[in-house]
């Protein structure tokens, strides 16, 4: 029954002030719509304007065109700090999602103990991340590290891993993939029990092996789900700023300095706004471009495949 | 009751508690006798300092002071924050001279407040440096000063026949002799702020300094790079540091010293106290001050935590009282007392030395001597921007990235890219 219908046959007639029309549910919405510009988008805008002026606290702001983009991608730091972006990126992403498949399809299995496994793995995304951080950056001391003294009881020699630089970015990606497979693996795990048992069956029958029915069944039918994992790692990656910050501070000497780390040094230490901004909105144009990637490419082989 | 509440009640009571929410802030702020105040906090005695001076403020002028706490790196941040956004939600400001050239336009000056005969008071290095160059307005007035001795195992150096060090060789001399099974001869910072202090410190006592007479970056000269060559070999060639010094900061220095791991530290006045107190030194009674260490010059930093006035301020005239009274005499013997913070009036000092008496009375009068002769880095337009960049061009020659050399002429060229684009030239 159409909406207006409804209204004349409900008890009371009321009088509508205005006729249901477009313009009536842009006024009904209007209250949440100024929320939102409020809260959302005036800042956003006021943040993209202010990547265009010499912002600091001098008391002068003058307009700089793309200047603050300029100097930031032909700087030492930023490219240093998207390198880092790059790397803890691509290692994390892939390893938690191959682990987080992996560990997925484990649990998934009948076996005993199961239904603890699974319960535990929701303590690693609960907690939060600068206690991640405060944690890793105690178990990761050369001096008084668990990880290290473990390395010693067993005769191996220690790992500098947060005082080199090479060291310094695994260590946070390690503490980055504690925190986030677990995740994965739930998303999976929810993705895998929904599948539809039929073609699986069959493959059975057919006399396909474990491997070959995850690789030919169960991975392509699960190609939405990963999708939707990647699309949300990719966004965390690119605002990670806890668990570094708490680790390192994006040291030593910028070595684990990624993009958000740097934009809060450029904005709170540097106090230089107008370069803070442009950092996050280059961060934010290269997410939305691997997003783009993530989505744009497989719809174009797919097109390409149906002409 | 549901049966009595009515939609049009609903959305006049929402409506009217929203209204009374939103103007809560400018009903709190109507009271012409209170003023707010950001304040700086860090260890279990400061609260209740701040609880004592505020209540003592208060009893004395009948103005109120409602406050806010946060340690120094939140607290930075939020008055970034604020200064940028204009805002007059406090009256008061902690701050330092570390990144005073921030503020120079954001805090009101303070030399209409204080006559020359009381800023005379105070230590000259101090009120020079918070202080703009161009306008020579004072930006803050110091609270009290931070500058560095060294303190060293006592009951160790004596048993091994050692004396604390004076030079930069007897620095490594000594260090060596004392570094093994766990334990370390010396901890440095090697990150961030408490880095670039370090290099600083370094770089004075080699001859050295920041700018030129024109301004200019300076700090690559060879008394730069010999100091960095020099702070990087004692944590990657000599060894007498711990290796997670890269990443250690002035706490972790502390805990270092303070747990037994580490037998020498150059730290600052507070932990004084903090290692004459069982509850937070488990080498309480083994350790003693000797001046910080010498190569040209026996030059250190000599820093001031500071009161500043919100140029956004509506009640600057309570404010500035509130200021005065943190600087007082009162307050200063105060902070003496609980956290051994070193005075920032000259005559506050001379009584507080010429009352203490044993090893507290040497380690006033070293401290007195580093800050009488104590610099600080140049409060140029752009050099907050300079800071974070030596952060970085630090950290990465101490951590073997890169040589002392290319770091600091690679930093000193961006340098002055920064400084000329923020003014400082014009």
């Amino acid at each position: 029954m159409p909406p207006l219908a409804q209204h004349q046959v409900s008890g009371r007639r009321r009088r509508s002030p205005l006729p249901y029309t477009w313009q009536r549910g842009y006024l009904l919405a209007s209250p949440a719509l100024l929320v939102m510009l409020a809260i959302l988008i005036y800042p956003l805008g006021y943040s993209f304007i202010m990547s265009f002026f010499r912002w600091d606290l001098s008391g002068s702001a003058p307009f700089v065109g793309m200047g603050n983009y300029a100097d930031e991608l032909s700087g030492r730091q930023f490219n240093q700090a998207l390198r880092n972006q790059a790397i803890f990126s691509v290692i994390s992403i892939t390893i938690e999602v191959v682990a987080g498949m992996a560990i997925a399809v484990l649990v998934n299995g009948k076996l005993r103990g199961m239904r603890l496994a699974r319960t535990l793995l929701l303590v690693p995304p609960m907690i939060a991340p600068a206690v991640v951080g405060l944690n890793f950056r105690w178990l990761f001391n050369t001096q008084y590290g668990l990880v290290d003294a473990l390395l010693r009881m067993f005769n191996l020699p220690d790992i500098p891993w947060l005082n080199d630089p090479t060291w310094a970015l695994v260590s946070v990606i390690v503490a980055d993939v504690w925190q986030n497979t677990p995740l994965m693996v739930l998303l999976f795990l929810a993705g895998l029990q929904s599948l539809p048992q039929e073609p699986l069956e069959a493959a059975t029958v057919d006399g396909a092996t474990p491997w070959q029915r995850f690789w030919h069944i169960v991975l392509p039918l699960m190609r939405p789900v990963i999708m939707i994992a990647l699309m949300l790692r990719i966004i965390d990656t690119f605002r990670t700023f806890d668990v570094v910050w708490l680790m390192t501070q994006g040291g030593p000497g910028g070595a684990t300095n990624l993009l958000t780390v740097y934009s809060y040094l450029l904005a709170f230490q540097a106090v230089d706004f107008g370069h803070a901004a442009a950092v996050s909105y280059i961060a934010l144009g290269m997410s939305m471009f691997v997003l783009g990637l993530l989505y744009g490419v497989p719809w174009l082989i797919a097109k390409r495949r149906a002409i | 009751m549901s049966a009595n509440l009515s939609r049009r009640k609903f959305l006049a009571a929402s409506a009217a508690v929203t209204a009374g929410s939103l103007a809560a802030p400018w009903i709190a702020r109507a009271d012409a006798n209170e003023i707010t105040a950001l304040l700086i906090t860090g260890g279990p005695l400061y609260p209740k300092y701040w609880e004592k001076i505020v209540q003592d403020f208060t009893a004395k002028t009948g103005v109120k002071v409602r406050y806010d706490l946060l340690e120094f790196t939140p607290l930075t941040a939020k008055v970034v924050t604020l200064s940028a956004a204009r805002s007059s939600q406090y009256d008061v400001y902690s701050t330092h001279t570390a990144q005073i050239d921030s503020y120079f336009n954001h805090f009101a000056p303070l030399n209409s407040y204080f006559s020359d005969s009381e800023l005379a008071e105070f230590y000259p290095v101090a009120v020079k440096y918070l202080r703009d160059p161009k306008t020579g307005n004072l930006a803050a007035i110091p609270r009290n000063m931070d500058s560095r001795v060294q303190y060293y195992r006592s009951d160790i150096y004596q048993e091994k026949g050692l004396k604390p060090a004076e030079t930069w060789e007897e620095l490594v001399d000594v260090g060596l002799k004392l570094t093994g099974n766990g334990h370390y001869g010396l901890v440095v910072p090697g990150q961030g702020d408490p880095a670039q202090r370090t290099f600083s410190d370094l770089l004075w006592q080699a001859g050295g300094d920041w700018v030129d007479q024109a301004n200019k970056p300076a700090f690559n000269s060879e008394a730069g790079i010999k100091a960095l060559t020099f702070y990087r070999d004692l944590i990657q060639k000599h060894k007498i540091v711990p290796p997670d010094a890269v990443g250690y900061q002035w706490n972790e220095n502390s805990t270092e010293f303070s747990s037994g791991t580490v037998y020498a530290n150059f730290d600052w006045p507070g932990a004084f106290a903090t290692l004459s107190n069982p509850e937070t030194s488990r080498v309480v009674g083994k350790w003693s001050t000797a001046p910080y260490v010498r190569d040209k010059a026996a030059i250190s930093c000599a820093i001031s935590h500071a009161m500043a006035l919100n140029g956004q301020s509506g009640r600057k005239e309570a404010a500035v009282e509130f200021i005065k009274y943190t600087v007082g005499p009162q307050a200063q013997r105060l902070q003496f007392d609980q956290f051994t913070n070193f005075p920032s009036s000259q005559a506050i000092a001379k009584e507080v030395i010429a009352a203490a008496k044993g090893p507290q009375a040497v380690w006033l009068q070293q401290l007195e001597t580093t800050i009488a002769n104590g610099k600080e880095w140049p409060k140029l337009a752009g050099f907050s921007k300079v800071c974070t960049l030596m952060f970085s061009a630090i950290e990465q020659a101490l951590s073997d990235q890169v040589s002392p050399a290319d770091s600091l002429n690679q930093a000193a060229t961006e340098a002055e890219e920064i400084m000329r684009r923020a003014g400082a030239y014009d």
